[in-house]
């Protein structure tokens, strides 16, 4: 492979006191790539996933993200590297509204400051311009655009994931992380999830995403890697994946294969 | 900016009213409002814009109104530039302060804050030396331009210069509710961990915040130090603090408007209750709890459903 | 031996912040409350033993347990209407309501009782007790002899006790406690009434060692809040052992540097001990 890996994790692993919850795992992304994680409960996945999303140091192990060495680095430095997530609780800024919840996301395109507010300087209204088109595309994209002016805590569940997904793409991220985006989905709403990943996908935005939902990740995903008890036991697609032994006989007697 | 732009005019001459009545009395609480004002509006960008409970904010006013004045007196400052260097000390420390104190949420960072103050107020007290401790400085020098007769000692004077600095800093909040560091402000008290996901450094953040905020509070003391020309301790103590607080909380924090509307009722209120004593205080406390408990948006949310930054 | 002198001075004056501290540290244990009006019931318990020995002509020991008395049903009265119709509400809010409290009854004081100081005389404030070059009036003594039994009570009643065992319940898990049947309304008054006892006791027994003015509140509030950071938001135990290192670094540190700093001295502990531990020098609800 000449092209580079995006997103690169070699020897990923984390010790909390006594426990291992993740040993040893080596995972990458590659750009325009949607790479799903799976496996049972209690596997390690969202603590990898913390990691790689700057959350959580690692206790050993190294982290490159766009070339750079990112292991260590704290959420906000790989926020303006090009990474977004989206959190297990629906995270959302609950006072504003939909639209200042998107505008708030375009931080890091931004360099006009007060500075610049108080001049109203013709680069700090192209940014407010920009800013703008930004919020405009992202909550078209995730289906909000008619929930603009409603406040975020007042939105139903499935708006408020919806309004968490226009948030991470308002920040025009180059790796998108997705921590179970499908839960408590019916399958309507599935569908239209993984139409929206291959859409980002095919607009050149690569995608990480940790998901229990099977039809998801058949869908969505080019490549798979499943943990479980905090090490990587399978990569390939998800045909493979599903089909590989150790893999069902992992998941069959801990939790059913919801498809 | 359109609803503001069409009250300006008539609020501007509003404001200036008072001067055509000529009463000096009058004319002497509006600067004092003024400068409440300042105070309130610098105290918002920490509880309202940052969201964070600070009880040492009265320190930042004292630092700036002695410095100013000691700059002035004691190292033959030119008036013009003192003012800054009392907004540049009370920043700085505020950096310190904040430095030191940010990473820690919670009643904990109002402890710290408070603490921070109260050693502030403790060293002013005693440095005789210096600052003449609890009797204070007096005859401190007020900005004037003597070849156009202007004394800005006299309400009438300082009144429309209070108006414009007023203005000015209105406009500057505005602005920085409408930048990024604005909207950052925003984020970080809203949802901490989605802030830094979309890439705000939310320490950093608090940081710039704080010391802008007490950098305005130090301003604002320097102001009130040239314009009564009497500061003691006093104006460091927790009954400054908490007048503060009132202010903001009752007006609206977080608003622009807010602040200056909790100033306005603060200062007129407490003249004409003067004649109660001590039950005026028992007043305003009433009012807070009554502020605090059914209208927790301030004066402000009496007109205002929900406080909107941006249309798309 | 002026050490000695300085040590039991900070030692009485540190249980007098024990005792305020204890009441705090459980309402923000139980009820997740920071209360800045707690102070208020030290100065309301003073000024109450105060007039009920000049008002009502009673000794001083009924005076102060009238007074201890009277200040819990307060506390209960002040919980019911400040604040559990803001148990809901934001912490802020409930922070900013107890100072909007602590300004109305301190301001109220004032206002009724006077801003000059009244000083309370006990049996026990003038007789001293000595000891080589050690003299201690017996009213500082009172203090550490009655505290001591009263932390010792305190924390027998929470660790063995029902209701002491609700309270702990009703500290870890709030919604877990609600439903296994603990009426945590109770609960939270029954403790408010205990704390605001404590403060009010300790106002009667401190008060007659200074003197009183309506403001001591604000002064009594932020001892309270030193200690109790110091040792851990819900420790009682930390209470105990912040409020003896406060008291005795003012004394020492006021004869020593200068009484002038004395309360700076306080200050200056609680940040460098929140530099070094912010959650306090014990763990938040290791032990009760």
């Amino acid at each position: 492979m000449s092209t580079p890996a995006l997103l690169q994790a070699i020897g990923i692993s984390k010790r909390f006191g006594g426990l291992q919850a993740v040993l040893d795992v080596d995972l990458s992304v590659m750009p325009g790539e949607v790479v799903g994680l799976i496996g049972p409960n209690g596997a390690g996945k969202t603590t990898l996933f913390n990691m790689l999303a700057g959350s959580m140091p690692p206790s050993a192990g190294r982290l490159w993200f766009g070339g750079e060495d990112c292991t260590g680095a704290s959420a906000h430095h790989m926020a303006q590297r090009g990474m977004a997530r989206t959190f297990q609780i629906t995270s959302v800024f609950p006072a504003l509204t939909v639209w200042d919840n998107v505008c708030a996301a375009t931080h890091r395109h931004q360099r006009t400051d007060w500075l610049g507010a108080v001049w109203r300087s013709r680069a700090y209204r192209d940014e407010q311009t920009q800013m703008s088109e930004r919020a405009t595309h992202a909550l078209q994209q995730a289906g909000l655009w008619h929930r603009r002016h409603d406040v975020g805590s007042e939105l139903p569940y499935g708006e408020q994931r919806k309004l968490e997904i226009a948030i991470a793409l308002a920040t025009a991220p180059r790796l998108l992380l997705l921590d179970e985006p499908a839960a408590g989905m019916n399958p309507e709403e599935a569908g239209k999830l993984v139409l929206l990943i291959q859409q980002l996908r095919d607009q050149g935005m690569a995608v990480l995403l940790v998901e229990h939902h099977m039809r998801v990740v058949m869908g969505a995903c080019d490549r798979v890697v499943v943990l479980s008890s905090g090490e990587k036991i399978a990569e390939g697609t998800p045909k493979e994946v599903v089909s590989n032994p150790e893999v069902v006989r992992v998941y069959l007697g801990r939790e059913t294969v919801h498809a | 900016m359109n609803r503001w732009q069409q009250a300006a005019l008539p609020l501007g001459l509003l404001c200036l009213a008072p001067l055509a009545l000529g009463n000096d009395y009058v004319l002497h609480m509006l600067c004092l409002w003024a400068l409440y004002s300042l105070l309130a509006l610098s105290l918002n960008i920490v509880v309202g814009f940052l969201g964070e409970l600070t009880f040492g904010h009265a320190a930042f006013f004292g630092v700036g109104a002695y410095t100013s004045a000691l700059l002035v007196m004691q190292a033959g400052w030119p008036l013009w530039l003192a003012p800054l260097a009392g907004a540049v000390l009370a920043g700085a420390l505020g950096w310190v302060i904040g430095h030191v104190s940010l990473r820690i949420i919670g009643p904990q960072f109002a402890i710290l804050t408070l603490g921070f103050g109260a050693i502030t107020l403790t060293i002013t007290n005693y440095w005789v030396d210096v600052t003449r401790g609890p009797m204070g400085l007096s005859q401190i020098p007020a900005f004037a331009v003597p070849a156009l007769g202007w004394d800005f000692s006299r309400a009438a004077h300082m009144y429309p210069l209070a108006l414009l600095l007023l203005g000015l800093v209105l406009y500057g909040c505005h602005a920085l509710q409408h930048s990024r560091s604005g909207r950052a402000f925003v984020a970080l008290r809203e949802n901490p961990a989605l802030a830094a996901s979309i890439g705000i450094d939310v320490f950093r953040t608090k940081l710039l915040g704080f010391v802008a905020a007490t950098a305005l509070a130090g301003f604002s003391g320097a102001l009130y130090a040239h314009y009564l020309r009497v500061i003691t301790p006093e104006l460091m103590s927790l009954s400054y603090m908490s007048a503060m607080l009132i202010m903001v909380v009752i007006g609206g924090k977080g608003s622009l408007i807010g602040p200056v509307l909790g100033a306005l009722l603060y200062t007129f209120m407490l003249e004409a209750l003067r004649s109660t004593g001590s039950w005026r205080m028992v007043v305003f406390a009433a009012l807070l709890i009554a502020c605090v408990v059914f209208l927790p948006g301030g004066l402000v949310s009496l007109w205002r459903r929900r406080p909107a930054q941006g249309k798309p | 031996m002026l050490f000695l002198q300085q040590l039991i001075n900070g030692l009485a004056n540190g249980m007098g912040y024990v005792l305020i501290a204890v009441g705090l540290t459980l309402v923000f244990g139980v009820l997740r409350i920071v209360n800045f009006a707690h102070g208020e019931f030290y100065m309301l318990g003073a000024y109450a033993t105060y007039y009920a020995m000049s008002l009502l002509g009673l000794g001083y020991i009924p005076a102060l347990l009238c007074a201890t008395l009277l200040m819990a049903v307060l506390g209960v009265l002040a919980n019911r209407f400040f604040f559990a119709p803001l148990q809901k509400e934001h912490e802020f809010t409930i922070l900013l309501s107890s100072l909007g409290l602590a300004l109305l009854l301190a301001h109220a004081a004032e206002a009724v009782f006077g801003a000059d100081p009244k000083y309370l005389d006990t049996p026990f404030s003038d007789a001293t007790f000595e000891w080589g070059d050690i003299t201690v009036t017996q009213q500082r003594l009172l203090v550490i002899g009655v505290a001591v039994c009263l932390i010792v009570l305190v924390y027998a009643f929470i660790r063995f006790t029902r209701m002491g065992q609700m309270m702990q319940a009703t500290a870890q898990h709030p919604e877990g406690a609600a439903l296994t049947g603990i009426d945590t309304r109770f609960v939270h008054s029954y403790t408010f009434a205990l704390a605001c006892a404590l403060a009010a006791l300790s106002g009667a027994l401190v008060g007659p060692t200074t003197m009183l003015f309506p403001t001591v509140g604000d002064w009594a509030v932020l001892k309270g809040f030193i200690v109790v950071v110091m040792g851990g938001l819900g420790s009682i135990s930390g209470a105990l052992l912040g409020g003896l290192i406060l008291g005795v670094a003012e004394a020492l540190g006021g004869s020593y540097i200068s009484m002038g700093f004395k309360d700076a001295i306080g200050y200056a502990i609680i940040i460098a001990v929140l530099l070094w531990r912010p959650h306090g020098l014990f763990q938040p609800g290791a032990q009760r």
